[in-house]
């Protein structure tokens, strides 16, 4: 029989992830009065899931539905459809970093496709202002200070994220899974 | 390939992606035309350039102010012009000294503030929607707290440093 991309059980893994980003968003708050902060957190979450899930696609799908669940709870400032781009734009932005930096396990590749993903999401939150000419939160601080955060907050978070893996490779977290699969 | 080379190409695409994204801007600020504004806009001049423009939806996004006026005590109610001022520019772009002139192109009025006064919570230099849909700059400030000094039907604002 010919195996499925995807599992069930990644996919499960995969939608897991993508509610913790949604959660993360929500629940984490830092008093940085910053653009793009919260990055810290979720893009830890998704270098997580890519490391966890480690095929083409995975960031991709974890974007996709973090960014139909936040749309559907009315997250974000400018609508459904920006937050639901935005979120998919992370996911796509830091797989295909991914396809060219590898092992998100390594500190500095993950830390670069992180913000690499995270600049995605600036990237269309910024094509949207310009095509709807809705006003985007960043401009009042300046694009370049807004962008320079965007990156910065997004390789912390590859940077968490690659900790993160590491800690649950020694805990022996892959090899349980392994074995689940 | 290398992880090294992997990296370096990684970074080039970050710069270049960035790179190209200021640079986007920067001509599409260059671009903005009055005609491109929403209808019901107003525009934002700095130095002589079209910048910004404080649209209908802004308002949904900014806080409601009120204050009653003392010349005839009705409540005047709206956004205060700092708040519009910071949601569309750059803090370093408004300085204490820097000239703020809201002027209004049909009743060939306009009125010049620093953005000390605009700045001042005490002066409640705002926006106050009038009956008639158009914005009205009033204030607590001695020059621009009567019917006569404030400045209806707001056209334009323009931001300069001294």
């Amino acid at each position: 029989m010919k195996e499925r991309y995807f599992t069930t059980f990644r996919l499960i893994l995969l939608a897991l992830f993508a509610a913790l980003v949604v959660v993360a968003k929500i629940a984490l708050r830092t008093p940085l009065q910053m653009p793009g902060h919260s990055g810290i957190f979720w893009m830890a979450i998704v270098i997580v899931a890519a490391g966890v899930v480690p095929k083409a696609g995975a960031a991709s799908i974890v974007g996709l539905t973090s960014g139909i669940l936040a749309g559907f709870l009315g997250m974000g400032d400018f609508g459904a459809l920006n937050t639901f781009l935005s979120y998919t734009a992370v996911g796509v932005g830091t797989d295909l970093a991914l396809l060219l930096l590898q092992d998100p396990e390594n500190p500095a590749t993950s830390a670069l496709s992180a913000a690499l993903g995270h600049m995605g999401k600036f990237v269309v939150k910024w094509a949207l202002s310009a095509i709807t000419g809705a006003p985007a939160g960043f401009v009042a601080l300046g694009l370049a200070r807004a962008l320079v955060g965007y990156i910065v907050f997004g390789a912390l978070g590859g940077l968490l994220g690659a900790l993160t893996l590491k800690a649950l490779r020694r805990a022996g977290f892959f090899a349980y899974v392994a074995e689940k699969r | 390939m290398s992880r090294t080379r992997r990296v370096l190409i990684g970074v080039a695409i970050l710069i270049v992606v960035g790179g190209a994204l200021l640079g986007l801007e920067a001509a599409r600020r260059r671009r903005l035309t009055e005609a491109d504004l929403e209808p019901g806009s107003i525009p934002i001049y700095v130095e002589g350039d079209l910048a910004a423009a404080f649209a209908p939806d802004d308002r949904e996004r900014l806080e409601q102010v009120a204050f009653q006026d003392a010349e005839e005590g009705k409540t005047q109610e709206g956004w205060m012009l700092r708040d519009v001022l910071r949601l569309h520019l750059a803090e370093k772009s408004l300085t204490p000294g820097t000239l703020i002139t809201v002027s209004s192109g049909s009743r060939g009025k306009s009125v010049q503030l620093t953005w000390a006064e605009v700045d001042s919570e005490e002066n409640m230099v705002m926006f106050d929607l009038s009956g008639r849909g158009t914005l009205k700059l009033v204030s607590k400030l001695n020059r621009l707290d009567v019917r006569d000094e404030w400045v209806q039907d707001a056209d334009r604002i323009e931001v300069n440093q001294p």
